[in-house]
């Protein structure tokens, strides 16, 4: 009997001890970033997986290096990948992308020999169609080519993610 | 007790502004819940809406009203629709015995508390035929919780609420408020701490709130006994659990918090302060602790909250004995 | 017919049989019931059962006299797709199985691969396996930890668990590139090796983790509503562990030293100085304090790994290609997952595919304990036994 007092007692006071954890976190400052207002910091997404996009020639930097040897075709397991060879030269014609499908496994990235497939940062891609998330990455390219037409160092698999840092402005 | 014209005209004066008090009281408590729990777990809360938030209860409110009543089938029609409204409805007339000014009582009747006690046992009425005539085993599970818990708890909360009539000699609220001085060391409170503590613990099973909101559980029964309502039957039972909540707690105040007496001027402000400080109180426990069980909610019912409720009272009545 | 009916006459009871709704497993169920007691589905969209997973029970009152778990809702057949695919073509779908703890599953697939074709991974490469599968292991627990709190009513604490998975899961991330389904190791080695933000970090959590274990203590397990509804309730004893093959945690509650690190030692786990939990205790209590002895252990095992990591290698040099072609064979690897004991079984004939691979999922043999332990136990426990069990249904079904 008075054991169960005395419990109930301690019980009270542990109580007591959750209501002043809580009363704690309520004055201490939010955890939560306001996704649309703010996003998170470019560090955090140094190594984040992204959709596929294509990196630039070494020599020309308009160009892409893939030689459409088909190697990451064939090593995809999601079967999202469907690069036709050019007619004149190995660089390919078309090169579609099927993010709906990617697993962002990264065989391809790996298996390639030439190093042209690197994993982009772009987070915050939205669609509303299934046809939206098939991607030309040629036409990716091209679109960065246009922005930011020349890099100092070699754009190899890693030091591609932040262009805007290592921009040179043809004046 | 005559009901000349005057007391009618009073009557539906109030009642009118007591509906407008819920209604209102349901978008604030909204908001304020809302924002309560999300700064607890560490996160804004409503915040698109308007300025902070602050319309995101009533475009709640508006999408409830335009929502589709969904009905399954085979439920008791009447039952059905006449639960909700049983709920929102008799929580009106308890609201009519408080004092919230020293001028304001919408109802001043020499035993308010009697009305409070005996209209109090609706809500459960209509939880039960809630959970009963929506054909929803989660339904039945929640309504037959919703009556034992709300049958159980009403009587160590009326003990509590005697001893302090035992002290005021009066069921008169206002009377009660009135032998209370304005400093806090001259409330209820400090005289009667443990019928505080009962009270405090049975407003929050009476109303439902975590920790003690068994007939409405969501990890075991989902809705419990409002599972298969949609729109404006859901809302109907929104607004009558933040009604009920504002009763209790305007309850509390005028019990044991010294009702519209303060430091400053007496006034209907210091009522509605001090209860929606009671609110803030069960929105802070309920984002605290985790959920009772039921034959543990009985328990402490049975075993201590109504033994300590009749221990109190009859330390109350020796004292009062005594001294006079 | 009834349905307009209803609106003359309410009072109208629908006795059509066109209304039936029972499927396979009501009728099978409902055979062996008693007359008057309710059947109730939980599931398979229910609050609690954390995914698509059905439990049928029958209750008198509010007491569970029979329950039957209802499996399959989320099978994805992930054992024939390994028949299917490469070897490592078949790795991301690791991630997928169990989605709270891929760096075990992981772990299982290329340890089995590993084993079968001799590859030697090199000593960096184990370290940083042990590093990532511990985080994982930690992150896994954290989010029981709040869902099981969850069931029991407290919504606050699987938020502030998220906290902390948040930042497991931006040190996770700079290595394996994903929050969720992570596709960390390779044949012979990991994907990518740690850079010093990723020690820093780690270095930084775990006295975060320490402190933040504290809170816990004060919050939810010294809470006297907490430990009343879970001490004594839903007791596993050796006996029935063992009949259903349970492992992880539960099978340590029940107070068997078994942990596939110790009995069947993998990577360099051998190296290291921890103490498994081991509990009399083994009622929902036990499996609970469990776990969260399991995040401190855990906890000591990085502390020493991000100390003693030798310079070297991630992968070996000649890791295998997308086509690489697993030699003729039959292996086994266990390996100790958040839940308990991981196993890929491979059967390879020598060609492009493997012929046969069994996946070992702990939570499917977990969940068979659940009916016993559930018999005579109020809904409300039944539900809190249920949460004990840790169950991922991705990794119950496959």
């Amino acid at each position: 009997m008075f054991r169960a007092i005395w419990d109930n007692i301690k019980g009270i006071y542990s109580l007591l001890v959750g209501m002043a954890v809580t009363w704690d976190f309520f004055f201490s400052p939010r955890y939560t970033i306001h996704y649309p207002r703010k996003v998170v910091e470019r560090e955090n997404l140094e190594n984040y997986r992204g959709p596929l996009e294509l990196t630039r020639g070494k020599k020309e930097q308009d160009q892409t290096r893939c030689i459409s040897c088909q190697l990451c075709v064939k090593a995809c397991p999601g079967h999202c990948l469907k690069v036709t060879k050019g007619k004149e030269s190995k660089s390919p014609e078309s090169w579609l992308y099927d993010f709906s499908l990617c697993c962002l496994c990264g065989a391809c990235v790996e298996v390639c020999p030439t190093g042209a497939l690197a994993f982009s940062h772009k987070v915050y891609m939205v669609t509303t169609t299934r046809e939206a998330l098939i991607l030309d990455l040629l036409k990716d390219l091209k679109e960065r080519v246009a922005e930011t037409p020349l890099l100092v160092e070699a754009p190899d698999s890693t030091a591609s993610q932040e262009p805007s840092a290592a921009v040179v402005k043809e004046a | 007790m005559d009901l000349s014209l005057i007391t009618f005209v009073q009557i539906l004066v109030a009642v009118i502004a007591i509906i407008c008090l819920m209604v209102a009281n349901a978008v604030v408590m909204v908001y304020v819940e809302r924002k309560v729990a999300g700064f607890i777990q560490r996160r804004p809360g409503p915040y698109e809406v308007g300025p902070w938030g602050t319309i995101q209860a009533i475009c709640d409110s508006m999408k409830l009203l335009a929502k589709q009543i969904f009905v399954p089938a085979n439920v008791d029609l009447v039952l059905f629709f006449l639960a909700p409204v049983l709920a929102f409805f008799p929580v009106l007339l308890l609201f009519l015995p408080i004092p919230f000014g020293p001028y304001l009582t919408p109802w001043k009747t020499p035993d308010g508390l009697v009305l409070i006690l005996a209209f109090a046992g609706f809500g459960v009425l209509s939880n039960l035929l809630a959970g009963w005539a929506s054909n929803n085993k989660y339904g039945v599970l929640g309504a037959a919780r919703a009556v034992s818990q709300s049958i159980a708890y009403e009587i160590p909360l009326m003990l509590a609420l005697m001893a302090v009539v035992f002290q005021a000699g009066s069921l008169n609220l206002s009377v009660i408020v009135e032998k209370q001085g304005w400093v806090p060391w001259e409330w209820n409170i400090v005289t009667q701490p443990l019928a505080f503590f009962i009270y405090l613990i049975c407003l929050v099973a009476e109303t439902n709130r975590a920790p003690f909101d068994l007939p409405e559980a969501e990890s075991e029964l989902t809705a419990g006994f409002h599972t298969e309502y949609s729109g404006m039957g859901f809302a109907l039972f929104f607004l009558s659990e933040y009604a009920n909540m504002l009763l209790v707690s305007f309850i509390c105040a005028t019990f044991f918090l010294g009702g519209y007496k303060g430091p400053i001027i007496d006034g209907f402000w210091w009522t509605i302060i001090k209860a929606y400080a009671v609110m803030v109180f069960i929105v802070w426990i309920r984002w605290t602790f985790p959920r009772v069980r039921f034959d543990q909610l009985l328990n402490i019912n049975w075993k201590w909250l109504l033994p300590l409720g009749l221990l109190n009272l009859w330390i109350t009545a020796i004292i009062i004995k005594v001294v006079n | 017919m009834a349905s307009w009916l209803n609106f003359i006459n309410p009072f109208t009871i629908d006795d059509d049989p066109g209304t039936y709704l029972g499927d396979f497993y009501t009728d099978n169920f409902e055979k062996g019931a008693q007359k008057g007691n309710v059947i109730l589905n939980l599931g398979p969209q229910h609050p609690s059962t954390h995914g698509v997973l059905r439990v049928l029970v029958e209750l008198y009152g509010e007491y569970v006299l029979r329950s039957e778990p209802v499996l399959g809702y989320l099978h994805r057949m992930q054992e024939k797709m390994g028949e299917v695919k490469t070897p490592y073509q078949y790795l991301p779908n690791m991630g997928r199985v169990d989605y709270l703890n891929p760096i075990a599953w992981n772990w299982a697939y290329a340890g089995a691969v590993e084993l079968l074709a001799g590859i030697e991974v090199p000593e960096r490469a184990e370290y940083l396996r042990i590093i990532s599968a511990e985080l994982n292991r930690i992150s896994s627990h954290l989010l029981w930890w709040g869902a099981f709190v969850l069931d029991l009513g407290g919504v606050t604490p699987i938020l502030y668990a998220f906290e902390e998975r948040e930042k497991i899961n931006d040190i996770l991330q700079i290595v394996t590139g994903s929050r969720l389904t992570m596709n960390y190791f390779r044949f012979g080695g990991v994907g990518q090796d740690g850079d010093e933000r990723f020690f820093a970090l780690i270095g930084e959590f775990i006295p975060y983790m320490r402190e933040r274990l504290k809170m816990y203590k004060d919050l939810v397990t010294d809470n006297v509503i907490l430990r009343r509804r879970l001490e004594g309730i839903g007791p596993m004893d050796r006996d029935l562990c063992l009949r259903y093959g349970a492992t992880g945690p539960i099978l340590r509650a029940a107070g068997v030293d078994y942990d596939t690190r110790k009995a069947i030692p993998y990577g360099l786990y051998h190296k290291f100085e921890y103490r498994v939990p081991i509990g009399p205790p083994n009622d929902n209590f036990g499996r609970y304090i469990m776990r969260l002895e399991e995040i401190e252990a855990s906890l000591t095992i990085l502390s020493q790994a991000i100390e003693s990591i030798p310079q070297g290698k991630h992968i070996i040099d000649k890791a295998p290609k997308p086509a690489y072609k697993l030699p003729p064979g039959e292996v086994f690897f266990a390996v100790e997952g958040a839940r308990g004991q991981v196993i890929c079984h491979i059967l390879s004939d020598g060609g492009k595919t493997p012929y046969r691979i069994k996946l070992r999922a702990p939570g499917f043999s977990n969940l068979s304990l659940f009916a016993e332990a559930a018999k005579g136990t109020i809904l409300a426990d039944a539900i809190a036994i249920l949460g004990s069990l840790d169950l991922v249904i991705p990794e119950v079904d496959r």
